[in-house]
């Protein structure tokens, strides 16, 4: 399940954050050797998360981040522009408002050790893949610009979405190379890759989901009885499809409260 | 690509003294070009803090705007400012600030179905392009997917043209063309289609594409043709 994180609903998910800063310094310092910063407490955060980005957030079924993305708009300040000189070797960065940069791609291997995915891509990637190309489509934006390591590009080639051309030339990243690849938004894109992903229903949580997954103890929320909720949304699906994603937001919610995950203020 | 745009009168740069009322009339040309009822931008410079804002609103609904200052609460001015994508207003806090300004507008016979753009320039700077059509919810959202790309495209260019009009960002603004996207410029200054580009230069037509894309905004321009005469007289590119 996808959930988008931006400036306007960063406050209701600070724990979703929190869990994806950490993440990224799993996978970028410990794991792929990049030169990047973390905080003391295990942060991964760069000037360009200052700036208000909007991340795609894979969640598995605990509600926990399994995978992030981050997206910023070439028309302003992004890492190609500003921090990838290597890559450009000098030369300025592409510049369109159709276009956006995609950073910080990255999943928990760890956590998805048990999976089997198909052609050796885990069903996370497949699913922030086709989170960040339809948020992007449905933004008006026509193609993404991502700095990626050749893990990832070969992760891309394998899927069903390998870029259809590169901008500048393979640098060095810390310890590893990185390169700028371009992916196009299009229907023709999203269909293939969703065809070798076996994915043809909605990614994106749907808004109920996504309340449900605020932080519990945020300023301002008002306390709701969740159960009583859950069950009025059941009683009132109309379709077998609101029916089953209704059963099984109260699924989650009743597991994520056993685990201890989350907590009611009501 | 870009059609609907490319018929619209260009905003030229070297004319700043009619500026304004050259820029109200572009975006009554995005609002004819893209079946939308009205259209507004709203912007303060980085460097000399002057605010600049336009709209397509009827002058009675503008007047009231200003004597009450619903500037000061109006939602579509604040949280769209810090997000990526656009913000269809059905998303912003349904709260009384909401409230206050979506019924007057109401009053004034206006549409609360919209979007807004925010901009990001290249210092950091802000800016909001906002479009309203009165439309029911799916026939907005049809709308929407629609022209969203085109809108995209007609914020940056007006927001570009903006900041240009004043001299100190003009001098910073010197386009910054990569060595790629001039080579690309050249070869269509020459008449090579595209597709002959890419073959030249052993990378996919789209590729071509994009760098196209970004030499046409980096020059403000709309079309190739614009930015190919403006990248000659830049002295860029050579005459074909």
């Amino acid at each position: 399940m996808i959930i988008v994180i931006d400036a306007l609903n960063k406050n209701n998910h600070t724990t979703l954050l929190d869990q994806m800063f950490r993440l990224r310094a799993r996978v970028f310092r410990d794991r792929r050797g990049w030169d990047v910063a973390v905080t003391e407490d295990g942060r991964e955060i760069d000037d360009f998360d200052r700036l208000d980005p909007a991340y795609i957030l894979s969640l598995d079924d605990t509600g926990t981040v399994v995978g992030c993305a981050r997206l910023l708009q070439t028309t302003g300040p992004h890492m190609l522009s500003d921090v990838f000189h290597d890559i450009l070797d000098g030369e300025p960065p592409l510049r369109s408002a159709t276009v956006w940069e995609s950073t910080r791609f990255c999943v928990d291997t760890d956590r998805l050790k048990q999976r089997s995915g198909r052609r050796g891509v885990s069903e996370t990637t497949f699913e922030l893949m086709i989170g960040t190309l339809e948020y992007a489509r449905d933004a008006g934006i026509s193609d993404i610009v991502t700095v990626i390591d050749p893990v990832m590009d070969r992760v891309l080639k394998r899927s069903g979405n390998a870029p259809y051309g590169y901008v500048g030339r393979q640098a060095d990243m810390g310890k590893v190379p990185a390169l700028a690849a371009l992916l196009d938004c299009t229907d023709d894109r999203i269909h293939r890759l969703r065809d070798s992903a076996e994915i043809h229903g909605e990614v994106f949580a749907d808004p109920a989901t996504e309340r449900a997954l605020e932080d519990a103890n945020r300023p301002g929320k008002k306390g709701i009885d969740l159960q009583q909720y859950c069950d009025e949304q059941v009683a009132a699906a109309t379709t077998e499809k609101e029916k089953a994603d209704a059963l099984a937001l109260r699924d989650l919610l009743t597991r994520n409260f056993r685990d201890g995950h989350a907590t009611c203020d009501s | 690509m870009n059609t609907a745009l490319q018929s619209l009168e260009l905003i030229d740069l070297g004319s700043t003294r009619e500026g304004e009322e050259r820029f109200v009339r572009y975006l009554s040309g995005v609002c004819e070009a893209l079946e939308l009822d009205y259209a507004s931008y709203a912007a303060a410079n980085p460097v000399s803090g002057k605010v600049h804002a336009f709209t397509t609103y009827p002058d009675a609904w503008k007047r009231h705007y200003i004597e009450q200052g619903l500037h000061r609460v109006d939602p579509t001015l604040d949280a769209p400012r810090r997000s990526i994508a656009p913000v269809d207003w059905a998303r912003l806090d349904p709260d009384r600030r909401f409230a206050h300004v979506f019924g007057q507008a109401r009053d004034f016979g206006l549409p609360d179905t919209g979007l807004t753009i925010p901009v990001r320039g290249p210092y950091g700077e802000t800016a909001l392009f906002s479009v309203t059509r009165q439309l029911r919810r799916d026939g907005w959202q049809k709308l929407k997917r629609h022209v969203l790309g085109d809108l995209q495209t007609a914020a940056i260019h007006l927001h570009d043209t903006v900041m240009s009009t004043e001299n100190l960002l003009q001098a910073l603004r010197r386009p910054q063309l990569s060595g790629r996207e001039v080579e690309i410029l050249q070869w269509v200054a020459e008449g090579k289609s595209q597709q002959d580009i890419g073959d030249i230069l052993a990378i996919s037509h789209r590729t071509v594409e994009v760098h196209l894309r970004s030499a046409r905004e980096k020059l403000c321009t709309l079309t190739t043709a614009q930015a190919i005469g403006r990248a000659v007289s830049l002295g860029l590119v050579r005459p074909g």
